[in-house]
């Protein structure tokens, strides 16, 4: 019995699609630092901070693409896993991994609690408010700043004394290693996320964003299972904050403006909410478009422009994105096959990472 | 402490949040579009003022040039993507609108980088003393303005023909059409006309505060507050919102050790606000999907 | 033998009452609720099923105050319900659908299997989207009769299906309070599906209940064919 479901499990499209993506996933992070090219220098740090960042579009891509919510708020969430990790960190000097972990639930708590009155309202509520919450997070940060190694609550230093750096993980210390590091870390994060997704809360997310009547018929409590989405998608935002935290030892306020959260909102949609491919994309859109631009000539700015362009694009002609399209044109390439009765039947769906 | 000029900015600053969230309201009302665009569609009108007074425009003439630039990039919007925006749900067209707001701040950062500028509208240079606070003009403008444009809105609903189509059209779209209403010319003028109250308002906000692409953009902010507290429905209630919000924010920030989180208001209102409707809401659940 | 009983429940939306002081009782078997658009069956539904609250009255089957029980909860007590239109979610496979209901409603999920099983759906790892519409509402019946159910609704489960789909329908409906325990209630328009499956039925018209009792006998009452049927029909039996 057990052998027939694993057999159907494995038969399944998005099943053997996250495996495959499980793997090149990890080859492109053990692999790309030895690419001539790459190797070394800007190129290398900036595909490492993207990395960072496809974590925090895939927070976005699932509430949107699994539960329709809005979240206009996870740069300013990225800050909030960033502060925690260094404020963690200088308060108790613990291994990374643990200090990352206590900043994903640190985040988690924030994410819920400003969730919690929007959600039992419209979609179009939780929009309003994490927009507020963006604003407030950026105002929040600049006035606070980032812990370096200072006294008290904020832990900054002041006068003239120097700051500390929280060193990078012991198994990611130059710029190759850090960048497996975070390849792995990321990789796993997405794994679980997947497999979250295959598994009884991802069901029920489904059945959320089919429609609330049947759902709530089904017994699903869906106020509960909304901020599970969200304590969820919170921490692995919080887990993108650790990691930048570690990437340079220090954050800077600059870095966490509201606009940049409606710009990675922006990123995710053009490159597909419905599957974690298209946040991986979102990722490089978010942080590496700027760089590109900014390397060829252009003024990076121009990247508002282009993605903002791309958003209403998204939202009013093609709802599933980039990873959407990519998927239409593979399944299209690919050579239909015979049908074969004897087995379950391979739903096709979008590609999913 | 004397807390009356504290209480006079909020008033003011207040007013043309009220000012600016009767555009985003009449807008919402009218095509079913929260506009996420509206502080960047003012931002853009003030920017443009600025521009056309350096290059020695009268400022009357430079002015008005910058509500009908308001008023001519909602509306382009409003041509270009209605039509699509039709057929998608609220959050969509939301959301849409946050493309909108994407491509103009990229635009003012381009042009103009994000420098702080400052423009001073001359009715700002006469002042008088009121109880022990320096009150000018331009304040005054604001004010008034404020509390003419919700009764002009509410009369103009209520006795001109395209009111009631606008109306007609907040309460059932299919209806109207069926009856006889130009749709698209009812939502086409309900753009500009949202679009050229982001102007002034963008432009009075800019004399007020700062000329600064990002912050007038995200002024939208403590604007759809505003219209949070006004349920989306009342002009009324977006006034009293808007007021509320300003003053709330200026007496934060007269304390040194919380002035920081004085753009937390609008966030914390509009949540409290959010929290007591939901009380009041009865459990309703659309059984029938489409 | 289960007993359902709605005692007075009145539900009102502002000016309007769908229902009004509405009294039934149903027992055991498949029960059906009839009556003209806008009569108030599916808001009776839905006070069943916790979306609308009534002002006044009660609701009790077996000694349980079905009222007190939070609307998300109803499924673990045991209501199912299915929906004019079925709900069937498209990303999931039927399997996966089916398991759903088996998960929140409380029920072991090697359930699942009977009851998809019970419906003969065959190749159960197609998505919802890729199902027929008769395929769906074999799924909304196995979601109804997963685990433990002691009460089911079905809102026009035979909507949009042909003649022989109804009659397989039927089939299966009939069955579910032998082969799971529950009693079923059953809102249509399809008089010959009340027929052949209601042993009783209750009439509403204008949220009032205007006739209740064996299925034939209400059915060819005079008040029931003046305020329903229409007189000049002929109900044939």
């Amino acid at each position: 019995m057990n052998r027939v479901l694993l057999a159907a499990f494995l038969a399944r499209a998005e099943v053997r699609s996250a495996l495959v993506g499980l793997a090149i996933g990890l080859v492109l992070a053990l692999v790309l630092p030895s690419l001539p090219g790459v190797g070394s220098g800007l190129a290398l740090r900036t595909l490492t901070v993207c990395a960072i960042y496809a974590l925090a579009a895939a927070g976005v891509g699932v509430l949107y693409g699994r539960l329709g919510l809005v979240s206009i708020m996870q740069i300013g969430l990225v800050a909030v896993g960033g502060w925690a990790t260094l404020r963690i960190y200088h308060a108790t000097h613990l291994p990374f991994e643990v200090v990352m972990v206590l900043a994903a639930l640190v985040t988690a708590a924030v994410g819920v609690i400003v969730g919690l009155p929007a959600l039992r309202l419209s979609g179009l509520s939780l929009a309003i408010v994490t927009l507020m919450v963006a604003g407030a997070l950026e105002v929040l940060v600049t006035y606070a700043g980032f812990p370096n190694g200072g006294d008290g609550f904020l832990g900054r230093v002041s006068g003239g004394t120097l700051a500390v750096i929280m060193p990078r993980p012991a198994l990611g210390q130059s710029d190759d290693e850090f960048f497996r590091y975070v390849g792995v870390v990321v990789v796993v994060v997405l794994v679980l996320l997947r497999w979250l997704l295959m598994v009884r809360p991802g069901r029920t997310w489904a059945a959320i964003r089919q429609g609330e009547a049947g759902a709530v018929s089904l017994g699903i409590n869906t106020v509960a299972h909304r901020l599970l989405a969200l304590a969820v998608t919170s921490a692995v935002t919080g887990v993108a904050g650790a990691l930048l935290a570690a990437s340079s030892g220090i954050l800077d306020p600059t870095s966490f403006k509201a606009q940049q959260s409606v710009l990675l909102f922006a990123t995710v949609l053009i490159g597909g909410a419905f599957s974690l491919l298209g946040a991986v994309l979102g990722g490089l859109f978010f942080y590496g478009l700027p760089q590109l631009l900014n390397t060829v000539g252009l003024d990076g700015n121009l990247v508002f422009v282009v993605l903002g362009l791309g958003l209403v694009q998204a939202v009013t002609t093609a709802p599933a994105g980039i990873a959407g399209q990519l998927g239409a044109l593979w399944r299209r390439l690919r050579p239909p096959r015979p049908p074969r009765p004897s087995r379950p039947s391979r739903p096709s769906r979008e590609v999913t990472v | 402490m004397n807390l009356l000029p504290f209480v006079v900015a909020g008033l003011v600053i207040g007013s043309v949040y009220a000012l600016s969230g009767v555009g985003v309201l009449v807008l919402y009302r009218t095509t079913g579009v929260l506009n996420f665009a509206h502080g960047a569609v003012g931002g853009l009108a003030a920017l443009l003022v600025w521009q056309t007074v350096e290059l020695r425009l009268q400022p009357a003439v430079a002015i008005a040039l910058g509500i009908a630039a308001g008023a001519a990039v909602a509306l382009l919007f409003g041509l270009v993507a209605g039509p699509y925006l039709a057929r998608v749900d609220q959050l969509r067209k939301a959301i849409a609108t946050l493309g909108l707001a994407l491509v103009l701040l990229g635009v003012m950062l381009f042009v103009w980088n994000d420098k702080a500028r400052t423009i001073r509208l001359e009715t700002s240079r006469i002042s008088f003393d009121v109880g022990g606070a320096r009150v000018n003009v331009t304040q005054l403008v604001c004010l008034g303005l404020a509390l003419l444009v919700v009764v002009g809105t509410l009369l103009a609903l209520r006795y001109t023909s395209m009111g009631t189509s606008m109306r007609a059209l907040a309460s059932d779209r299919e209806l109207a059409a069926v009856v006889g209403t130009n749709v698209r010319l009812v939502e086409n003028t309900a753009w500009a006309t949202s679009g050229a109250i982001a102007g002034v308002s963008g432009i009075l906000l800019a004399d007020q505060t700062r000329l600064e692409p990002a912050f007038l953009t995200f002024l939208i902010i403590p604007v759809l507050a505003a219209v949070v507290i006004g349920r989306f429905v009342s002009l009324w209630l977006t006034l009293v919102g808007g007021l509320a919000i300003g003053v709330g924010q200026s007496l934060v920030s007269a304390w040194p050790t919380v002035s920081a989180f004085s753009t937390a208001v609008p966030f914390v209102v509009a949540t409290v606000v959010i929290l007591v409707a939901t009380r009041r809401r009865v459990v309703t659940v659309g059984v029938v999907r489409a | 033998m289960s007993r359902l009983t709605l005692s007075g429940i009145t539900v009102r939306f502002g000016g309007v009452k769908p229902l009004d002081d509405v009294s039934m009782a149903f027992e055991s078997g498949v029960c059906g609720i009839i009556g003209p658009n806008g009569a108030g069956k599916t808001t009776a539904f839905n006070v069943l099923s916790g979306f609308a609250l009534p002002v006044a009255g009660s609701v009790d089957l077996d000694g349980d105050d079905l009222l007190a029980v939070p609307a998300h909860r109803r499924a673990r007590w045991g209501l199912r319900r299915s929906f004019q239109q079925e709900q069937v979610v498209r990303t999931l496979t039927a399997r996966e659908n089916v398991l759903l209901a088996a998960e929140h409603s409380g029920s072991p999920t090697a359930d699942v299997d009977r009851a998809l099983d019970y419906v003969e759906l065959a190749r159960p790892y197609r998505l919802g989207a890729e199902l027929t519409m008769f395929e769906r509402r074999l799924v909304d019946i196995a979601s109804c009769v997963v685990g433990t159910p002691r009460l089911v609704l079905l809102d026009e489960p035979a909507a949009g299906l042909d003649p022989a789909e109804s009659e397989r329908l039927l089939g299966l409906i009939t069955r579910i309070p032998e082969e799971a325990g529950a009693l079923v209630l059953l809102v249509d328009h399809d008089m010959d599906l009340v027929r052949a499956a209601c042993g009783t039925v209750a009439v509403l018209d204008f949220g009032r209940r205007i006739a209740a009792g064996p299925t034939l006998q209400v059915l060819s009452s005079p008040e029931v064919r003046k305020a329903y049927l229409g007189i000049d029909e002929e109900v044939t039996t």
